[in-house]
């Protein structure tokens, strides 16, 4: 048998590989790399319909997700979607890179610090990780400070029809983006461009 | 059970082609989060691997 909750930390980790999209060509086989995203968006679509019709068994997942959408769905779904944005130049790409990675890793380090040493040691980890995270990416103090309070804020509360892996990508995001787009914020490092081109 | 191991294996080595990628691409701290971020979790995932296998 496997360790079901190092499992399900795991594959949370994992997901901060969605970054490597940064490194694809501008174009695969004469199609934009965006395509690439409606197709992983759409494949795990199809994987959580399989599941719900039981098609499928998915190990490592949640009692309560049994009946609603999964946790792995609302984090590609995050994923997806500030990926698109930042294809739309809506979003600058380190927001997108230190946000996917941050909340890769963010949200098991709140659950198994909360379980193993308490609720506050849960959020001071959860608020230290989120910012290194950031300041290691983005740089500076400013949105490293701002990101990380939204991130762990919008982790705690639990909503049957909207999962914390999804709100800890899109709202940080989403006020570190005003804040920088109303020029409230420093301006970024190479304007936000940590990677110029794919290999 | 062997469907799992296999996927396992594959987030493994999605996880250090990614890194290596990145090292590549001489995008260090990317790379060194990867590898980091995800050896905590991996390392002990591995570890319960392998003990099953040896009993």
């Amino acid at each position: 048998m496997i360790d079901e909750q190092i499992y399900r930390r795991f594959n949370h980790t994992v997901a901060a590989c969605f970054v490597i999209y940064f490194l694809f060509p501008q174009e695969i086989f004469s199609l934009s790399r965006s395509w690439l995203i409606v197709l992983f968006w759409l494949i795990v679509i199809t994987i959580e319909i399989l599941r719900f019709q039981k098609r499928i068994e998915i190990i490592g997942l949640r009692d309560y997700e049994e009946k609603r959408v999964a946790g792995f769905v609302w984090f590609a779904s995050g994923s997806c979607l500030l990926l698109g944005l930042y294809e739309m130049d809506l979003i600058p790409q380190s927001f997108v890179i230190g946000t996917i990675i941050m909340a890769a890793y963010t949200d098991p380090l709140i659950g198994e610090s909360s379980k193993k040493w308490g609720e506050k040691i849960g959020i001071v980890s959860g608020l230290t990780c989120s910012f290194v995270i950031y300041q290691i990416i983005i740089g500076g103090y400013f949105y490293p400070l701002i990101g990380s309070v939204i991130a762990v804020a919008v982790e705690k509360p639990k909503i049957k029809w909207f999962d914390d892996d999804f709100a800890m990508q899109i709202f940080p995001i989403l006020v570190m983006c005003i804040l920088y787009s109303y020029g409230i914020g420093p301006d970024l490092i190479n304007e936000g461009i940590l990677i110029k081109e794919g290999i | 059970m062997k469907i799992t191991k296999l996927y396992i294996c594959i987030l493994y080595l999605v996880t250090i082609i990614c890194s290596l990628f990145f090292i590549i691409d001489e995008h260090y701290n990317i790379a060194t989060l990867l590898i980091l971020g995800n050896a905590i979790p991996g390392y002990p995932l591995a570890k319960s691997l392998l003990e099953k296998n040896e009993n």
